[in-house]
């Protein structure tokens, strides 16, 4: 028989129950859960940003962005894409590069279901390694990664003003 | 996740290129221009792509948990004809598309929305030619008296008003259509790949993936351009509408809810463990799903109009306009699209020919409802060749001047072609290769 996962990127429409979370992944018609999601998470209403973030991604690599659905909305999605080639890395490896949760729905390790997703299409996609960037001063962030396992890189990043 | 990359036999690989060159004249711009649209994605490449590591056990009916076909020999004799059908069916709608969207390709006014158009027919002629690549790698000889060569040359010989499904006989008439077809049949197209995924003939099986995977971006160049317009319709654009949307909808919507078949079959590909779902169930979650496309594009219509509202206050104005139907804030329902019934202009399936209206209701005279569906339809489909067919089928099932089983079988049988090009008597798609010089194998070859 084939594995839950075969179906996963069957991309037939799902809708969660009431009080269900699921993991699925991102459809275009998401676009306005995560953009909602977004502006909760005070950046704003801005859908053109999310149109073409989303587009980016979905005609790149459409398997890897995920969301979590609760009560028919989105609670959490996840964004990123395997990509070689990026700062001198041959080897394919998977970024992540955005993440949201609804903060009304947190403390049920949505995050965490949302990468385990995202990385098991990493492997798929033949990844070996994951990187992210997150900002010093999101200790949140940054320790919802150590706790997947995540460790302190030697590509440091720089910035220069301009 | 990985997949093998493959090619048809060189005569008919030629013949996709001919037909390219004939119906998809811009592709070498896109293929110029690819990087500044499209910086770092997967170049184009015309081939079949063959997913691998794919679940070997049929999957749903009556021989679930036994070996998939790999061959078409193999297949048992219902199956085999039923399948061949669905392939030819779905090379046709590849190809189709691609002649639609030509139509009108040059009136986008948005560089992008076109390039993003552009895009998506190079990858519907992939999609075909993935479909043709199932018809001549393997030998169907025990369903058809045709050989491979001879159905590709059908298939590219078909134009719009010859293809095998009611949604690629009808022609665009503005860029409207091209954004609505893919987010609404394109959607339908999504369905019907993901349920293909487990066919009980695994090449079929191993198309999938890559095909729905291109898929996903055919979506949201439909999507994207219809929330773009609908925030430009709430600013008062002189281009576009709510009212021009929602007619673009309602031309396309009863075509794609035919596509999924009658609502009361589906079971044969069941059995066969050709699908998972029947079509009405099928069908059932595709409207759910344009339901939440709808709400989605209202919704940015109603934060344009209202930009100092919150997310949630948009949601609860939407709600109370669609539920109750009533002005909100100065929007009114009519300012806001919506779903037409299912049973609303329909030429196939359970409300074939019924005189049922945009919102269900019932009509006694055909006059009347003919008057109903001029108010909803756009002005430029309803002058044209599929309207008009619809209307003659319309006035003579409901005169008993034709049967309705007849009506629903017929097609706008106005182009149909068989084995040339319909441009010309004398071309043909497929050019018979040249003897082989000794010790050569004909067809072995892959393009170059």
């Amino acid at each position: 028989m084939a594995s839950p996962r075969q179906f996963r990127c069957g991309r037939i429409h799902e809708t969660s129950m009431s009080g269900e979370l699921k993991i699925r992944v991102l459809e275009d018609t998401d676009l306005n859960g995560v953009t909602q999601l977004d502006e909760k998470l005070g950046g704003g209403y801005r859908p053109e940003v999310w149109e073409h973030r989303i587009t980016y991604y979905q005609r790149r690599d459409p398997e890897a962005p995920v969301v979590a659905e609760a009560d028919g909305k989105v609670v959490g999605f996840m964004l990123g894409e395997v990509r070689s080639g990026e700062f001198g890395l041959e080897e394919p490896t998977g970024w992540i590069e955005v993440i949201g949760v609804d903060p009304d729905y947190r403390g049920q390790a949505i995050g965490r279901q949302l990468a385990e997703h995202i990385l098991e299409h990493f492997r798929e996609r033949g990844a070996s390694t994951v990187r992210t960037l997150v900002d010093e001063d999101s200790e949140g962030i940054a320790g919802f990664f150590s706790a997947l396992g995540f460790e302190p890189s030697t590509l440091r990043p720089f910035a220069l003003k301009l | 996740m990985s997949t093998r990359k493959e090619h048809i036999p060189k005569s008919l690989h030629n013949a996709v290129v001919k037909w390219r060159e004939t119906f998809l004249p811009d592709y070498d711009y896109l293929i110029e221009n690819w990087d500044r649209f499209f910086p770092n994605d997967r170049r184009f490449e015309l081939c079949a792509f063959r997913e691998l590591g794919m679940c070997d056990e049929i999957e749903c009916g009556e021989r679930t948990g036994q070996p998939k076909a790999t061959r078409a020999c193999d297949l048992p004799d219902d199956a085999g004809r039923h399948l061949l059908g669905a392939i030819k069916a779905q090379a046709s709608t590849e190809f189709g598309s691609i002649q639609q969207h030509q139509l009108t390709l040059s009136r986008a006014q948005d560089e992008e929305e076109q390039f993003w158009i552009l895009r998506m027919m190079a990858e519907e002629l992939r999609h075909g030619y993935q479909m043709l690549h199932l018809l001549s790698d393997d030998d169907w000889a025990k369903f058809s008296d045709a050989s491979g060569a001879e159905m590709v040359e059908e298939i590219l010989s078909m134009r719009t008003g010859s293809h095998i499904l009611g949604a690629f006989n009808v022609d665009f008439d503005s860029f409207v259509d091209n954004a609505t077809f893919c987010a609404l049949i394109d959607r339908v197209g999504k369905y019907q790949l993901a349920m293909q995924k487990v066919s009980a003939y695994k090449p079929m099986a191993e198309s999938m993936p890559e095909m729905l995977r291109e898929e996903a971006f055919h979506l949201l160049a439909g999507t994207v351009p219809l929330r773009r317009w609908m925030e430009k319709a709430a600013r008062g654009s002189v281009y576009i509408t709510s009212e021009d949307i929602q007619k673009a909808i309602n031309k396309w919507l009863p075509r794609g809810l035919e596509m999924f078949g009658d609502e009361r079959g589906g079971g044969t590909n069941v059995r066969f463990g050709l699908k998972p779902m029947k079509n009405a169930e099928a069908q059932e979650q595709y409207c759910k799903e344009v339901e939440s496309l709808v709400a989605g594009i209202n919704m940015r219509f109603i934060r344009a109009r209202l930009p100092e509202i919150s997310s949630a206050r948009a949601q609860e104005i939407l709600d109370q306009i669609v539920q109750e139907r009533k002005t909100v804030e100065g929007i009114a329902w009519e300012d806001l699209i919506h779903l037409p019934h299912p049973h609303f202009f329909r030429r196939r399936g359970v409300p074939a020919f019924e005189l049922a209206g945009w919102e269900g209701e019932s009509f006694d005279d055909v006059d009347e409802y003919v008057r109903h569906l001029k108010q909803h339809l756009p002005d430029a489909y309803r002058a044209g060749r599929d309207f008009k067919h619809y209307l003659e089928l319309l006035r003579q099932v409901h005169a008993g001047e034709i049967e309705l089983k007849a009506a629903v079988r017929a097609m706008p049988d106005l182009r149909r072609v068989g084995g040339t090009c319909p441009c010309s008597k004398s071309v043909r798609w497929v050019v018979d290769e040249p003897l082989p010089a000794e010790g050569t194998e004909p067809g072995a070859e892959a393009p170059a």
